[in-house]
């Protein structure tokens, strides 16, 4: 059975160079950003690429200072945040219900639910435009959290559908034997095992809506301008400002970042759940 | 909770008029159409969701459609109206829209494939690697959560940049010369498909590493002792264990790569001229650069047409190769 050394080594430096090579293809050209936002103006276009040189933060102070960039960055968390406080409060409730309640037609909606996310963007783009332009919600607050509603609601009824099916249901039955109500069988005993499924829920929410563009650039104006559409102010055809675009790019990422580093085990299952449906 | 129903007790919450009109109905009858406690608390908690999906996704479908009949110009608001099948009527003598859905379908064949067999190389070349897993966990959940949009420019500028982008100089390095990645028809469609396996790629690494680790060890060590080889063991054993995540993979790919829209405007916009235009941009591009809505409401309607196209063929293929022992 025992294989050859030799053909083990291989194996093993194949394995090793497998490692390196996505390390590389997947990490690079994201440190690759980072390290541009902090290169001296001079060192940015030169050739070969410098790798040592002494970090500025010249191109972040450019960028706080146009001022479409905080102001968008605010506008940015603020959306983020209340459309993620809004889909949970949506569809922690509607999870419960599809995972443990008998109700009538609960496999249709459910299904009907899933089938929502189904439609690319551009498709509800002209509709959004045309029923916005005509109640003046264009570039309102209000209109685009509702819109980013239709983006996370889908995805977040299943992903705690699924985390509420994990859990035992022992527990509940007992409290309700024991004269427990329904609501307080949800609220005391089946939420607070699912609160890591809850945060998995509401980070995905709240990146999604963050990165959101393609209803930002048609339904919000100048008011309010997300960080997606504002970015591109830096890439004009006169000039390209690489330093600047590089930190605000880092700003824009870094939330996103942060939230999957506090979470990477898990987000990874709730980013592959969808797989499995 | 199970209080007998008395003949004469109303059902909860039902109005005096609705207890007249049923009040001549056999009480089996009423019973079987009145909802327990379980189901009325089930149904006020999926209301909300339910409510906002058809607010901002169902009707909107409806007003796409009905858009799609007129004749929506807002540079020329005054020709208007009703045009029936006008629009689809163009869109089929329309050499831009054929050229868009060849875009798509060569843009959506060839990320899928590159994605599923790069991420099952990855998968298996990496599935008893110990060390440094939580380091590429991270390194692959990145392109796949990062802002879609800036991940788009960032190819765009930082790296094909001709002379000065870092894939640019790595072309440069390893003798292939420098090109303009985004400005030749056929390297931008190749950039942006290359892109979009950068981004998506990870997931069904994540996805077929999780299958790996999850496949039973009895059949494999019934092999080791029939002296099978590893091409055999990979070719009879592990490929149809994982069959079913394979076409799942598949499935879930083609959808997203049907709504590839961020990444791919961010790079190119379509261009150059219309090589990277796939029917999403071309739809956009129609709506609210052109603002021609009727006929981008058209176009957005094939493009549904296709994605539930696709996803019910796919959804068969699944069935049928589930039916398969």
């Amino acid at each position: 059975m025992s294989r050859p050394a030799w053909t083990r080594t291989l194996s093993g430096l194949l394995r090793w160079a497998a490692l390196g090579l996505a390390l590389a293809v997947w990490a690079i050209p994201v440190l690759w950003v980072c390290a541009t936002s902090v290169k001296p103006r001079t060192d940015i276009f030169t050739l070969p690429p410098k790798l040592l040189f002494a970090p500025t933060l010249e191109h972040y102070r450019v960028a706080l200072a146009t001022a479409d960039i905080p102001r968008s960055l605010a506008n940015s968390a603020v959306v983020a945040t209340l459309t993620m406080l809004l889909t949970l409060a949506i569809t922690v409730p509607a999870g419960y219900a599809y995972a443990r309640l008998r109700f009538p037609l609960r496999q249709p909606l459910l299904i009907y639910t899933l089938f929502t996310q189904m439609v690319p963007p551009v498709g509800f783009l002209i509709p959004f435009y045309l029923v916005l332009s005509k109640l003046r919600m264009l570039d309102t607050y209000p209109g685009i959290l509702l819109i980013y509603l239709s983006t996370t609601v889908p995805f977040a009824v299943w992903l705690m559908t699924t985390y509420f099916l994990d859990v035992p249901r022992e527990l509940e039955e007992a409290a309700l034997v024991d004269g427990c109500s329904r609501s307080g069988a949800f609220l005391r005993i089946a939420l607070p095992q699912v609160y890591g499924g809850v945060a998995v829920t509401a980070i995905l929410s709240f990146i999604n809506a963050w990165n959101e563009f393609i209803y930002a650039s048609v339904l919000t104006g100048y008011r309010v301008r997300m960080a997606p559409v504002a970015i591109f102010g830096f890439l004009t055809t006169e000039e390209t400002l690489w330093g600047p675009f590089a930190a605000t790019a880092v700003l824009i990422m870094a939330p996103v970042v942060l939230l999957a580093l506090a979470a990477q085990r898990r987000i990874v299952r709730g980013l592959t759940l969808g797989a499995f449906r | 909770m199970n209080r007998p129903p008395g003949p004469y007790r109303l059902p909860r919450g039902g109005s005096a008029l609705a207890a007249r009109a049923i009040g001549a109905a056999p009480v089996a009858a009423r019973r079987r159409f009145r909802l327990d406690r379980e189901a009325r608390f089930g149904l006020l908690l999926v209301a909300p969701s339910l409510l906002i999906l058809l607010l901002v996704s169902t009707a909107p479908l409806f007003v796409l459609v009905g858009a799609s009949l007129f004749h929506i110009e807002l540079t020329r608001p005054w020709v208007g109206g009703f045009t029936g099948l006008g629009n689809y009527a163009a869109m089929l003598g329309d050499a831009r829209f054929w050229h868009s859905l060849q875009i798509t379908g060569v843009y959506t064949l060839t990320t899928v494939v590159l994605q599923v067999v790069l991420g099952l190389a990855f998968a298996l070349a990496l599935v008893d690697v110990r060390t440094g897993q939580g380091l590429l966990r991270v390194a692959v959940l990145l392109p796949m959560i990062l802002t879609p949009v800036v991940v788009g420019l960032v190819w765009r500028t930082l790296l094909l940049t001709p002379r000065y982008g870092l894939l640019d100089y790595l072309a440069i390095a390893t003798g292939l010369g420098s090109h303009s990645w985004l400005g030749d028809s056929t390297l931008a469609l190749a950039s942006v498909i290359l892109m979009h396996t950068w981004q998506w790629t990870p997931f069904v690494f994540l996805v077929f590493s999780a299958s790996l680790a999850a496949l039973p060890v009895e059949p494999y060590e019934a092999a080791l002792v029939d002296g099978a080889s590893s091409w055999q063991r990979f070719r009879h054993l592990t490929l149809p264990l994982l069959r079913p995540a394979l076409i799942t993979v598949l499935v879930v790919r083609l959808i997203i790569a049907l709504r590839a829209f961020d990444a791919i405007y961010a790079a190119t916009g379509g261009g150059p001229g219309t090589a990277t235009e796939i029917l999403n941009l071309y739809a956009y591009r129609v709506a609210f650069n052109s603002l021609n809505l009727g006929y981008g409401a058209a176009l957005s309607t094939a493009l549904l047409l296709l994605t539930l196209g696709a996803t019910l063929a796919f959804g068969r293929l699944r069935s049928a190769v589930e039916a398969t022992p």
